[in-house]
């Protein structure tokens, strides 16, 4: 497989960072471990943030409810990215031409897309609805993407293995 | 939020025809056949995820993929155990993908049985 895959995924695979985590008897391991644990702290931000625009926590204002839980997600992510770049990097070739993960990196793109428009366009509602108000289809629409395609996007993760 | 919606089966539209370069994973292995791959190691990359060797059997050269390196320490294979040059016997499941990996169940070197699993 490396002799058919993109020259700049080879240079990575080959590339002195990726051999240092292939090479140690600890860095991918603890890649992988922090990959899960950052999904963790990014799952909960997310799925609460999604349920407080479906309907849940009524009591509480959803803007004091999505923001900081926007915080947190985005956290999450970063983290997710960080420890997810020392896997692909060991493994780059392989990685890259598997068609789950391929799935995955556009799922991983719509997500982002889908939270910034919707960031965007349900700020106003977001400051404005008090508690126990519903919020526009729109925003229940947004959480309801969120949640789907963040669900998808972890099965992809897991699923790399297995194709 | 049509917008949206658009820029989502845009996305989708765009993004499926990349998928066809494809690679294999754990799961392309035949479990149904196991083989025993047997000769002198020839390349050892003792790395992670996973430790391969390279074996010059009767019939050609495999790659025959091992353990995670921190699994293959604990149960008792460090580099020097699958060194180049030594005689290892490897049983396990052929790719059936790539027609010359295998992936090992366990491995015997000097007589002594290390499972991978």
């Amino acid at each position: 497989m490396l002799h058919d895959a993109p020259q700049v995924l080879i240079a990575l695979e080959q590339s002195a960072f990726a051999a240092a985590i292939r090479q140690s008897s600890w860095a991918y391991m603890t890649a992988n471990v922090g990959h899960i644990l950052a999904l963790m702290v990014f799952v909960s931000a997310v799925v609460t943030m999604d349920a407080r625009l479906l309907g849940a926590f009524a009591a509480s204002p959803p803007a004091t409810v999505v923001r900081p839980a926007r915080r947190l997600a985005a956290l999450g992510l970063l983290l997710m990215a960080g420890t997810g770049s020392m896997l692909f990097a060991a493994e780059a070739t392989h990685v890259a031409t598997n068609p789950v993960f391929q799935i995955k990196l556009v799922l991983i793109g719509l997500g982002i897309l889908n939270a910034l428009l919707a960031g965007r366009l349900l700020r106003d509602a977001l400051e404005q609805t008090p508690a126990f108000t519903p919020l526009p289809t729109s925003a229940r629409l947004a959480a309801v993407l969120s949640l789907l395609i963040w669900f998808a996007t972890a099965a992809c993760g897991r699923l790399i293995a297995y194709f | 939020m049509l917008k949206m919606l658009a820029l989502v089966g845009l996305g989708l539209g765009l993004a499926l025809p990349t998928a066809v370069i494809a690679h294999h994973g754990w799961g392309s292995y035949d479990a149904a056949h196991p083989i025993t791959v047997t000769g002198p190691i020839e390349t050892l990359k003792y790395e992670n995820p996973h430790a391969l060797i390279t074996v010059k059997a009767d019939d050609k050269v495999w790659t025959v993929t091992l353990a995670p390196t921190s699994r293959m320490q604990a149960r008792g294979a460090p580099p020097e155990f699958v060194a180049v040059g030594k005689l290892v016997s490897a049983y396990g499941y052929a790719s059936t993908v790539d027609k010359g990996e295998m992936r090992a169940e366990r491995i015997t070197i000097d007589g002594k049985t290390v499972e991978l699993r």
